[in-house]
């Protein structure tokens, strides 16, 4: 966590850092690469995707229609389903990533055998691409094969093999168990971190006054932790609800709608009902939701503005 | 300094045990089917293991199915991606760290911004803008896409990492003489090799990682890069799970492999210097 914000105090010298007085825009012929490169890839396709919400398009012909695609997006069911059905996935994700996270952040900080091994294993799920860890639980979950329902059906808990991804219900709770799975790691890491930041002469003192464990992490950890819990949880919010592999994999929304999150509505008009105009329409209104997060994300950080003060 | 009972280090202990079977099974569950011999792999009940060990699965993925190529786009995209990301994202962060910016807090925000877009969104004005120019089953189209979410990735971690060197030494090469161009590449480069290296792999494994901007670049089968081969592979009448899993190994064995050197730059690579300590 250090990098990026351990340098900032440099010495106000008229030479160092800020480059000599006659190499003042130097500095923006090392940037220029990048920011040219960066409008071709992401401005340029990011206008066209406005661009793209306001047109009717049929195969190559496109024709301007306002705010058309919104209406009928608006409108139709279809999406408000899939908002509701987002709204259920991201919150369930996001709380078990912050509660399993922290829970497994807490007792990895207190063991000192094999941590970093441990720490290693953890983190698989993270670093793995989603789309290979969504394949890997197809299998775990095939219904007349799958390990899954073998375990279960030994251990009593079901008389017979479940359809995970067959039925709404279940299908749902696959998918977000997956997407639990793969994200604990994130926050764990984080608030393992952040752990380490919390000074040892805090849990000393409240050891000398006969603190018990539990108010030791009311009282200490937890308020420690606070800011970052708050950062990570809106990192995650915009992680998750932005994420197509893991249901795009399994379930491509499906049953009936049951698993269809917003981007893969957006993914399923764009690429199996070719209606490309209401797709980014779609896709804009996702955007604007991951905005009012990411802003929330910019107000508690203040990322930036150390930049502006050099 | 924490003085755990033995209850409390039960408990400890069995958080751990749990959380490490939940996070190992399925990838050991993927080890054991794509090791497994076409017979036994629909067995009922199925063996947790088996001594029989069979590579058929991997020979019938590089002999029959085209995973060589499907591995060899993906290095190809994910190379290419990674060296150019990489280059212009040293130029930028020498630029950022060295030299006043007007407007820096800004772009920094902007880099910020577009790790927050949502992919599926970017991928519709790909999808028709690379179609326009040609470019589906292409490797440059990949390249591209990957480099939209690779570059400012790089450009965030490298600013970490170069402002971390003292400004000092810039002033030394430069009073000696050298170029700024020179002072970056034969002062500063050799002293953020291990940050570079860092940030090279992070970029690599990102790109190669990634998945729906593939699914939708590529329509011809022996373009397509190894998520998207085993996607395909879902999607067949009838799935053959030892090779399946064998495929899943094939991608995700060389993210295990590099992630092991770079465990300890993780938190700055995941939340690539968004968090502040």
């Amino acid at each position: 966590m250090s990098n990026t914000t351990t340098t900032t105090n440099i010495p106000d010298r008229s030479w160092t850092g800020r480059g000599l007085a006659r190499e003042r825009w130097h500095g923006y012929l090392f940037l220029a690469p990048t920011l040219l490169f960066l409008a071709a890839v992401i401005v340029l396709p990011l206008f066209h995707a406005f661009w793209t919400s306001f047109q009717r398009i049929r195969g190559l012909s496109s024709t301007f229609v306002g705010f058309a695609n919104y209406v009928r997006v608006l409108e139709d069911e279809a999406f408000w389903h899939s908002l509701r059905v987002s709204l259920g996935f991201v919150s369930i994700s996001v709380v078990a990533h912050v509660l399993l996270g922290l829970l497994l952040a807490l007792a990895l900080n207190k063991i000192t055998f094999a941590r970093t091994a441990l720490r290693v294993l953890f983190l698989t799920p993270w670093m793995v691409a989603a789309a290979v860890g969504a394949t890997i639980w197809l299998w775990l979950l095939e219904p007349q094969f799958g390990v899954i329902n073998y375990i279960l059906q030994s251990a009593g808990i079901i008389s017979a093999p479940i359809a995970w991804l067959g039925t709404p219900g279940t299908a749902f709770a696959a998918v977000t168990t997956v997407e639990i799975w793969r994200g604990v790691p994130f926050i764990m890491l984080l608030t393992l971190a952040g752990l380490q930041t919390i000074p040892a002469e805090q849990y000393e003192a409240a050891e000398i006054d006969g603190a018990t464990t539990w108010q030791k992490f009311r009282h200490i950890t937890l308020p420690n932790l606070k800011y970052l819990l708050v950062v990570a949880s809106t990192l995650d919010i915009i992680n998750v609800v932005r994420h197509y592999d893991i249901i795009g994999i399994m379930t491509g929304g499906g049953p009936a709608g049951a698993t269809e999150v917003l981007p893969a509505l957006l993914y399923n008009t764009a690429f199996r009902a070719n209606r490309f105009g209401e797709a980014a329409a779609i896709g804009v209104l996702l955007l604007s939701m991951v905005l009012v997060f990411a802003a929330m994300y910019l107000r508690i950080t203040r990322v930036g503005q150390e930049d502006d003060r050099r | 300094m924490n003085r755990t009972s033995p209850l409390g280090q039960a408990g400890l202990w069995i958080t751990i045990l749990i959380a490490a079977i939940v996070t190992v099974f399925p990838f050991y569950w993927m080890l054991n089917t794509a090791l497994k011999p076409q017979s036994e792999v629909f067995l009922s009940p199925p063996a947790f293991y088996s001594a029989n060990w069979s590579f058929d699965a991997f020979r019938t993925l590089l002999i029959e199915r085209p995973f060589a190529r499907y591995f060899l786009n993906s290095l190809i995209v994910s190379l290419g991606s990674t060296l150019l990301s990489v280059a212009l994202a040293t130029l930028a962060a020498y630029g950022f760290t060295r030299f006043h910016i007007k407007g820096a807090g800004a772009l920094i925000v902007f880099l910020l911004f577009t790790k927050m877009l949502p992919e599926t969104l970017l991928i519709i004005p790909y999808f028709r803008l690379m179609s326009e120019l040609g470019l589906i089953n292409s490797h440059i189209s990949l390249i591209l896409a990957y480099s939209s979410f690779a570059l400012p990735f790089s450009v965030w971690m490298l600013i970490g990492f170069f402002r971390s060197i003292p400004l000092e030494i810039d002033e030394a090469a430069i009073v000696d003489g050298a170029s700024r161009i020179t002072t970056l590449w034969r002062v500063i480069l050799p002293l953020a090799r291990p940050g570079l290296v860092a940030v090279a792999l992070f970029t690599f494994l990102i790109s190669w990682n990634a998945y729906v901007w593939a699914l939708v670049l590529t329509t011809d089968p022996s373009m397509f890069v190894l998520s998207v081969g085993i996607a395909n592979m879902v999607g067949e009448y009838r799935v053959q799970w030892n090779e399946l899993m064998a495929a899943a190994m094939i991608a995700a064995v060389p993210v295990m492999v590099m992630f092991a050197f770079l465990e300890r730059h993780l938190v700055n690579a995941l939340t690539a210097g968004a968090v502040k300590g």
